[in-house]
């Protein structure tokens, strides 16, 4: 049974682990705190594993909301400022490009053909509202678009990753 | 909305990313109870995002595994105090409900116990009382039962010569009896129907031997029962008369104070 437990959990971990490392990054300009919350975050995946209901929703969906609300919270508990989470993300960027630009970055991680649809504007009301957690208002302000914008925005950018599941 | 219209709203990708408002969140979960099939769009939604995310993914240190697995897996103390704080809230009002129960059940039947405990513990104070009474009533009957039976004994042996010494002049409604046994010459006396014994006096038995008083023991009266008690032995005797003497007895008979006798 544990071993069994043991097997399932390197599977959640080698499988999401990375993306949620990415979102934590997004929000924290620090590898060291992000590790950190990173694995907290899935001690408390892990515990609270049990309450996790499939009928709402997908199991990354689940895991995302833990980490950034723990994200999120590590940030305010830290004297971070809304401000400077902002800023953070914007930095995150430089930090995971490693200065690079963007076509290099995913050129690097071999993923380039995913997202390079997507454009930059459509790829950061998607990161801003799914990985940082922002409200409509929030993106409408910090991206100085109107609110209805940010909606179709996001209408499409989520139609042009659905086509590259199909595809 | 129609399920058309509800799709093409862009409200799905909305409450998918997490930014719906609380009305928009609320119409889609009413769509979603009305039309099953639209958690199927939902599904494909998430399932892209998710794709997207995985896309972007930077992967961590190998040693945070390393170090989930230690404390997930290996050590399970570790993570028990880890998760302490969080499991107290539940803790805090499980538990004590638990114990309350426990508790109130020991409490009862605590009670119930000390209420048996002092109702046996009367009764069995009363039980050893009576006990004591009736065992104090069975010596009783037994003393007196051995002392008939040793009456008994003296009076039905085949042996016994009763003597009767009738009243004196000075106690003419006096008498006692004595057996004595003609086989070993052992004299016992009957004082039953002697009269009460003065303070600080006490009757004196004499075998008159070839003329002689001779003192023939005192006869205890002291204990209230008069029973047939053993004396001196004669062999051979002439008379016998009893005496009334100062406590102890005296070495010689006072005659004035001779209360019965009898010739043999």
């Amino acid at each position: 049974m544990q071993s069994g437990d043991q097997s399932a959990f390197e599977y959640l971990y080698d499988h999401y682990s990375g993306a949620l490392n990415a979102v934590i990054f997004k929000l924290i300009n620090d590898q060291q705190l992000a590790e950190d919350i990173l694995q907290e975050a899935f001690v408390k995946i892990w515990n609270n594993f049990s309450s996790y209901d499939a009928s709402k929703g997908r199991l990354f969906t689940w895991m995302l909301n833990i980490t950034r609300n723990l994200t999120i919270d590590t940030i305010r508990s830290k004297g971070y400022k809304k401000q400077s989470k902002i800023q953070a993300a914007e930095s995150v960027v430089s930090y995971t490009s490693n200065n690079i630009d963007e076509n290099n970055k995913f050129d690097s991680i071999g993923i380039r053909q995913q997202t390079l649809l997507l454009k930059e504007d459509q790829k950061q009301v998607i990161d801003l509202a799914y990985f940082e957690g922002f409200t409509q208002e929030e993106i409408s302000k910090k991206l100085g678009i109107p609110l209805g914008t940010v909606k179709t925005r996001m209408r499409t950018a989520i139609s042009v990753l659905r086509k590259l599941l199909q595809a | 909305m129609t399920k058309e219209e509800f799709i093409s709203s862009g409200l799905l990708e909305l409450f998918a990313t997490g930014i719906a408002s609380p009305e928009e969140t609320q119409m889609v979960q009413n769509h979603l109870a009305q039309f099953p099939e639209l958690q199927q769009e939902l599904n494909e939604i998430e399932m892209s995002l998710e794709n997207y995310a995985l896309s972007q993914s930077v992967p961590p240190t190998a040693s945070v595994k390393e170090k989930l697995l230690k404390e997930l897996f290996s050590n399970e103390e570790k993570k028990e105090s880890k998760e302490a704080p969080v499991v107290s809230i539940n803790k805090k009002y499980l538990i004590p409900l638990f114990y309350k129960s426990i508790a109130a059940a020991v409490f009862i039947l605590l009670i119930g116990s000390m209420i048996l405990n002092y109702s046996y513990f009367n009764k069995y104070h009363k039980a050893q009382d009576a006990l004591e009474v009736a065992e104090k009533q069975l010596q009783q009957k037994e003393k007196s039962n051995e002392a008939m039976s040793r009456d008994l004994d003296v009076v039905t042996n085949k042996y016994a010569m009763p003597v009767v010494l009738n009243g004196t002049a000075h106690a003419p409604d006096a008498l006692a009896k004595i057996f004595w046994m003609k086989n070993t010459g052992q004299v016992y006396i009957d004082p039953t129907n002697l009269p009460q014994v003065p303070d600080g006096m006490q009757y004196q038995l004499w075998g008159i031997v070839d003329g002689k008083p001779v003192s023939g023991g005192m006869i205890e009266t002291s204990k209230g029962t008069y029973h047939i008690q053993k004396m001196k032995s004669f062999g051979k005797v002439d008379a016998f008369a009893i005496t009334l003497e100062k406590a102890g007895g005296s070495p010689t008979p006072t005659m004035d104070q001779m209360i019965v006798s009898a010739k043999m």
